[in-house]
């Protein structure tokens, strides 16, 4: 059988965050006329798919949502994720080889906790494809590469305590860019160090210095975590005509990229040269990701010789790589030393922002530290809004491997939370082991199930 | 009065009609050779049952652009193309004598974003005229979006070589997917000449019966143009043939059923749907030897499996072959086939009953079964078949793509009302596949000239889609290749829709289309351009056409 690359092409004709944000109606308008004016979906390598809705309870393998699931989606948003759980079972099913989907509303600056819109996404279209995959064909080692030109801080914010997904994001330094994370030191959680993966870019760089990244770190790493699948966040940001950032990425450069890291499922991310890139770009990856000649694919304006990377930035970036790879290679003893292993729990706190619906969270993190097994997570969040409402909630992350008794510790907390909400507006509980998805409303005394 | 023609691939057809009346039917063998001749034994009798009343139209349906293609007796046509940045132009091979690609592109918004190179164009011309070659194909990526290159080329190569046709792709489909249009394109200049040719020698011949009623063609999308349009584009009549019994099915059930055609003939089996009252088109345009193109024709399957399909019992099981060895054994035959178990199963009385009975005893012998057992046995497989063809067809119209909210939402689970059978094993069939998909069984009345009626009464179809592009000032019409300046300021959806429906009855005066209906928009739809968090445009598109479907309709309709 000849080879096949699923595709769920969800360009969302009639949704936009508001008419004249970059994330509207227009978005994926010129990628669908080239892409059908090639004749894409003719291809005999090529199966489109339909999307569906996912359900509520994929979103809540993922995400607690603030006050709940259906004051944070529209329908938009459930047929973008609900796109991905398609391609999610062709591949499964072996119907595909691959699979992209080009779905908007983006997802991948969604967190665990969501109080409202960040950096565009409300809910995170790949987690919700991970969860999914792990609970319905019980895969266990999922690698995530964050290709977008932001960093990918709702999946390290979902991934950072869970040493079974390696995340790797590359973007433009955060010094420079939103979100303003995503730094070297940012490693993983006590239980999951080394496991998160940042590599921030200067501005300018070029796909000579992306694929020096890619060939020396990125490919290498993978290769010795063995994931059972491999996702990409494929943002098409990086792009040297995008309008928010400042690298120089070409549509060639993301197919070749593509061609080399062999993602199994890759997902839509940013990308808002809607003219000048994303039509190029995605005929490149689909090409790409099918086995199909990409050579004919540039840009109107493209010239090789304007994509070399300069002096300076090899050098940085030889300095990068050396010191991510030492990080990985010495993660499990960096763990032991840099936790307080003889106590319970570690404690973090941070204050996240929200750029589009101009929230202010605070969290408090408790990460219990257990020898056996990857733990759970109680986080405390107060969300101000904008109207000056405040709401407060505590969630619990049960890991999908945690041992009997952390299972025990962390159903026995929200039940005493229940019992005394102590001030919270809403008490989460993510029961993964048993794939119960619980939330109590303190004020109306009701619990919801999913 | 109306005539409908069909000359099928056996049998032609051919009714008169007043109004809802049907004065005459005829079927007759069509002879291949003499197609002239099949269409003049059907015709005849119905000109002498007007006796000289007035006949208001004609309409034919054909099998002719089929089988010229099938039989490759069409024209040689030689592409020049444009195909710009993107797939490989090699992915694509057309089968033609020869293909000269020219660099040059034009982006999708029409925007020029590499121009023509002048000594290609005259190595181009060169080749052509060295390779005797007079049909020329030009097609670029997005010409529909702006015809510059292709004009250009076209004008120089015709300057340059003497009798040159060349026809150029926007004129034949503006709608997306170049390899579509390249290939819609050749086979629409690779046709003309025969169909010219043919239809007139139709005229000729109408002419000397003294008929003076227009002549129609109906096309492979159930509508019918003049034959002046359809001569344009030839290719849009392929495959009238399941078109016409479609609309004929529609003209003889009851209005906005679901139902399923189903034409059970000697060794397929033709299905088609009616969703509500529409019959439903192929999403990816008719597939035309194994290419796709453009053209809008209904979606249809057809199952390799009849009444005469040859049966055979192999390796301990029964297998329904897709061919035929000649008649059913009851009709003396060589070969066990389905119509033998239709005789025994008393679902039929064609044919003799002792040879059936022994046809299902050869087979029988070797599945150690009765005879009656064999016959249920083979009954039941080629129900079986059927059936899930047809659920095959509905699963597919479910999964097929949508790209709004409100298309998903749509979208919903449909099931068939009616099984509606048509050709000549149907009556014996059509209440097995029935009761196994808990359908009504219709065999309409006159179903065995349905394809004729269909023919006579179907509507002509105008449709015209317009893209208006206000930041370049520009729109297109994808039917008709028409690209202009937008002659009008358009404010909103409302002017555009306006707009459009104006052009449409325009349109429709100069085919001379005389209708009550008032056009109908399909659908219509806005994109604000901004940049820099600023409109500066807006990009619109709207489809708009006369009601399709059939003029009359039989109002109880089947049984
Ligand atoms: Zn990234
Ligand atoms: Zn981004
Ligand atoms: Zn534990």
């Amino acid at each position: 059988m000849s080879r096949k690359t699923g595709l769920v092409f969800f360009p969302a004709f009639d949704w936009a965050i508001t008419p004249t944000h970059p994330e509207r109606e227009e978005r994926l308008l010129y990628t669908r006329d080239q892409l059908f004016e090639e004749g894409v979906m003719d291809l005999p390598e090529i199966v489109e798919y339909k999307p569906r809705n996912a359900d509520y309870k994929d979103i809540a393998r993922v995400h607690f949502c603030v006050p709940d699931i259906s004051a944070q989606i529209t329908e938009a948003h459930l047929i973008a994720a609900g796109g991905t759980l398609v391609l999610a079972d062709a591949f499964m099913n072996k119907e595909i080889d691959n699979g992209f989907a080009l779905v908007r509303p983006p997802g991948h600056h969604s967190m665990r906790v969501v109080h409202g819109n960040r950096g565009f996404c409300n809910i995170h279209n790949e987690a919700i494809m991970i969860e999914y995959l792990r609970k319905n064909y019980g895969l266990q080692k999922i690698a995530i590469v964050d290709t977008d030109v932001h960093h990918g801080d709702g999946t390290q914010d979902i991934y950072y305590h869970d040493p079974d997904v390696l995340f790797i994001s590359f973007h433009q330094d955060g010094r420079t860019l939103y979100p303003g994370s995503g730094f070297c030191n940012e490693l993983g959680g006590p239980t999951a160090y080394g496991t998160t993966i940042n590599i921030p870019l200067l501005p300018n760089t070029t796909d000579e210095g992306i694929h020096y990244v890619l060939d020396q770190l990125v490919l290498p790493l993978l290769e010795e975590f063995q994931p059972d699948i491999i996702i990409n966040s494929a943002g098409q940001d990086n792009h040297y005509t995008d309008p928010l950032a400042n690298m120089r990425f070409t549509a060639r450069g993301y197919a070749r990229l593509n061609e080399k890291l062999k993602p199994d499922l890759a997902v839509l991310e940013g990308g808002y040269a809607i003219e000048s890139a994303l039509p190029y770009v995605n005929m490149g990856i689909i090409l790409a990701m099918a086995g199909i000649d990409y050579s004919w694919v540039r840009e109107p304006d493209y010239r090789p010789e304007n994509f070399r990377e300069t002096p300076e930035h090899m050098a940085y970036l030889k300095g990068l790589v050396e010191h991510l790879q030492d990080a990985w290679h010495n993660r499990e003893e960096m763990a032991a030393a840099g936790f307080p292993w003889d106590e319970e729990f570690f404690e973090s706190s941070r204050m996240i922002y929200y750029d589009t619906d101009n929230i202010r969270e605070q969290q408090q993190e408790k990460i219990r530290l257990c020898k056996r097994c990857p733990g759970y997570q109680v986080i405390r969040s107060r969300g101000l809004y904008p109207s000056g409402r405040i709401r407060t909630i505590q969630a619990i992350v049960l890991h999908r491997r945690a041992c009997p008794s952390c299972q025990e510790e962390a159903r026995e907390l929200y039940r005493e939370r229940i019992a005394d909400p102590e001030g919270l507006d809403i008490i989460y509980l993510q029961d993964k082991p048993q794939d119960r998805y619980h939330q109590f409303t303190v004020s109306g005394e009701s619990e919801l199930q999913y | 009065m109306l005539i409908g023609l069909d000359v099928g691939g056996t049998y032609t057809d051919a009714v008169l009609l007043e109004g809802r009346e049907i004065i005459k039917k005829v079927k007759t063998p069509t002879d291949y050779e003499k197609l002239l001749n099949s269409l003049l034994a059907a015709l005849d009798p119905l000109l002498e049952e007007a006796k000289g009343r007035a006949i208001e139209r004609i309409v034919l349906s054909t099998t002719l652009i089929t089988n010229l293609i099938a039989t490759r007796r069409i024209e040689p046509v030689a592409l020049v193309l444009i195909p710009g940045p993107g797939l490989n132009p090699d992915t694509f091979d057309y089968q033609v004598p020869l293909t000269i690609s020219l660099s040059g592109a034009i982006d999708y918004r029409g925007r020029e974003i590499e121009p023509l190179n002048e000594q290609e164009l005259k190595e181009c011309m060169e080749k052509i005229k060295d390779s005797g070659v007079r049909r020329i194909a030009v097609v670029g990526k997005f010409s529909q979006r702006n015809n510059k290159h292709e004009q250009k080329v076209a004008t120089y190569l015709q300057e340059h070589i003497p009798d040159l046709e060349v026809i150029m792709g926007h004129q034949v489909t503006g709608r997306l997917n170049y390899p579509r249009r390249v290939y819609t394109t050749l086979l629409t200049l690779a046709t003309q000449r025969r169909f010219r040719e043919f239809y007139s020698e139709v005229q000729e011949l109408l002419h000397r019966r003294g008929i003076k009623a227009p002549l129609y063609i109906l096309k492979a999308d159930g509508g019918t143009l003049p034959l002046e349009q359809s001569a344009a584009k030839p290719v849009e009549t392929i495959f009238s043939g399941p078109a016409a019994s479609t609309m004929g099915v529609l003209a003889l059930t009851p209005r906005k059923q679901t139902s399923v055609v189903i034409d059970i003939g000697g060794t397929t089996t033709d299905l088609a749907l009616i969703l509500t009252g529409t019959p439903l088109l192929a999403s990816k345009g008719a597939r035309i030897d194994d290419q796709l193109t453009h053209v809008r024709a209904f979606a249809t399957k057809s199952v390799a499996v009849g009444g005469d399909s040859c049966l055979r019992v192999r390796n301990g099981s029964l297998e329904i072959l897709p061919y035929r060895e000649g008649p059913a054994y009851c009709l003396g035959g060589p070969q066990p086939t389905p119509t033998d178990a239709m005789r025994v199963a008393g679902l039929t009385d064609i044919g003799d009953k002792d040879k059936a009975i022994d046809a299902m005893k050869i087979l029988g012998k070797d599945l150690g079964l009765s005879v009656n057992r064999t016959a249920e046995l083979t009954l039941k497989m080629m129900v079986r078949r059927i059936t899930a063809e047809i659920n095959s067809m509905f699963l597919a119209w479910e999964q097929e793509p949508a790209y709004r909210i409100w298309e998903l939402r749509q979208k919903r689970k449909v099931r068939p009302q009616n099984l509606v059978g048509i050709g000549a094993a149907s009556p014996a069939l059509i209440p097995l596949l029935s009761k196994e998909m808990d359908c009504r069984p219709v065999i309409p009345q006159h179903a065995e000239v349905a394809n004729a009626i269909g023919a006579a009464l179907a509507r002509v179809n105008l449709r015209l889609t317009f893209h208006f592009d206000t930041e370049r000032n520009f729109y297109f019409i994808e039917e008709n290749g028409v690209q202009e300046r937008i002659p009008e300021p358009l404010h909103s959806l409302q002017d555009a829709e306006k707009f459009a429906l104006g052009r449409l009855k325009e349109e429709g005066k100069k085919l001379g289309i005389i209708t009550d209906d008032e056009p109908e928009i399909i659908y219509s739809e806005l994109f604000n351009m901004v940049r820099g968090w600023r409109t500066t445009g807006r990009l619109i598109d709207v489809c708009v056409q006369f009601p399709t479907g059939v003029l009359v309709e039989w109002e109880e309709g089947g049984n």
